[in-house]
């Protein structure tokens, strides 16, 4: 009976538990793999939806936008390490994406800030919620 | 029994220690560089001077660049630093020195939006964090649940791989074929989003150039609409003798 869960899915977790619980924790931290990568990107990504979502100073809010492009190039890096041991002969796709999210996020911050240069020019002020003109 | 014990205890090990996992000062380095990235990305959304937040992005900027190195991807991590660090926030910083942020840095103005959406932003990103790293757990595990029997497979190629690198001059290191294979799969895979991309550019010039103009260069470049023309004549007429149009 015993035999027969063991053999079920959770194989792994179930080992994982009969070694103790602390030194697994203790592993994760002295021997970082991809998830803490993900964790860290994920914590990144949430910082940049804050910033965008609480700052009224629209160029911190474009930083912001630049931190959540990172977080997402963070991820794409680590994945792309993940796939290289595959063998797979384009497992270095991720890196070519990150690139390509690197010169979307320059035109971006070029665009974005002769916005804000012409903005300021027009209405005198870099807060957003004093630029409502489209409200109604 | 014991002895299973033993063996599924070594044999997890072995399968957990080698799906891209790093070790020794290589986990010091990233603990550190993570711990920064997360603090000084905090600070650049609290930092009551832009230039300040600037700043802090920088340094959020080049941590990540580090870990990236950590990652195994050296021409990313010298990318990100060469255009971020060095063109990109240059740019935040020219601009926060154009546009007049002195209010807000005085105390004057108030930071964030109002409280009662600030805290719906605190509440919903808290939520964002539990439920992300939730998931990431779920799906790390399910993954390396997935790809377990080929741990031996992974592990046999990391060592050919490393064996198979060009040693440097001193010999105590090996030279990173990260770059040619990352420029080799840019042109080999991804050459028309490389030829879209340089359109994206060069858009994003002419673009921020026609956006940041001012009324005297438009008038200069005889690009103003009649309606404007006849507001700049009646409010500010000197600016249509100085760029010698009438």
């Amino acid at each position: 009976m015993i035999n027969l869960f063991a053999s079920a899915p959770g194989l792994l977790l179930w080992q994982e538990a009969a070694t103790s619980r602390s030194e697994v924790v203790w592993q994760g931290i002295t021997n970082p793999d991809l998830s803490k990568f993900l964790v860290i990107g994920a914590l990144l990504f949430i910082i940049g939806v804050a910033g965008v979502l609480t700052r009224r100073n629209i160029i911190v809010i474009f930083m912001s936008i630049e931190l959540i492009l990172n977080a997402a190039n963070l991820n794409f890096i680590a994945f792309s390490r993940y796939l290289q041991d595959t063998g797979n002969a384009n497992a270095v796709a991720g890196q070519v994406f990150t690139v390509f999210i690197i010169v979307v996020a320059a035109a971006e911050a070029a665009i974005g800030l002769g916005i804000v240069i012409a903005l300021y020019r027009n209405k005198e002020t870099i807060f957003v919620d004093k630029i409502d003109l489209l409200k109604w | 029994m014991k002895d299973k014990r033993l063996f599924i205890h070594h044999s997890a090990f072995i399968i957990h220690h080698f799906f891209m996992v790093l070790s020794g000062w290589e986990a010091v380095f990233f603990w550190v560089f993570a711990l920064a990235a997360v603090v000084a990305g905090l600070l650049t959304i609290m930092a009551r001077n832009a230039v300040h937040a600037a700043l802090f992005l920088i340094s959020t900027l080049v941590s990540v660049a580090a870990l990236f190195i950590l990652a195994g991807a050296e021409f990313i991590a010298g990318v990100q630093i060469l255009v971020y660090v060095g063109g990109v926030m240059v740019l935040f910083l020219f601009v926060i020195m154009l546009v007049n942020v002195g209010a807000e840095e005085r105390g004057g103005e108030e930071l964030f939006n109002r409280p009662k959406q600030v805290a719906a932003a605190m509440v919903f990103s808290l939520l964002l964090v539990v439920g992300l790293i939730f998931a990431i757990n779920q799906g790390w595990a399910g993954l390396r649940e997935r790809d377990r029997e080929e741990a031996g497979e992974r592990l046999a190629r990391r060592a050919d791989a490393e064996r198979r690198l060009r040693s440097s001059a001193t010999g105590t290191m090996k030279i990173s074929e990260d770059t040619q294979r990352v420029g080799s799969s840019l042109y080999r895979y991804g050459a028309l989003p490389f030829e879209i991309a340089s359109v994206l550019l060069l858009v994003a010039i002419v673009g921020s150039v026609l956006l940041a103009r001012t009324t005297k260069q438009e008038l200069a470049a005889d690009d103003l609409p009649p309606e404007v023309l006849k507001e700049v004549a009646r409010d500010e007429p000197e600016i249509l003798t100085e760029t010698g149009s009438s």
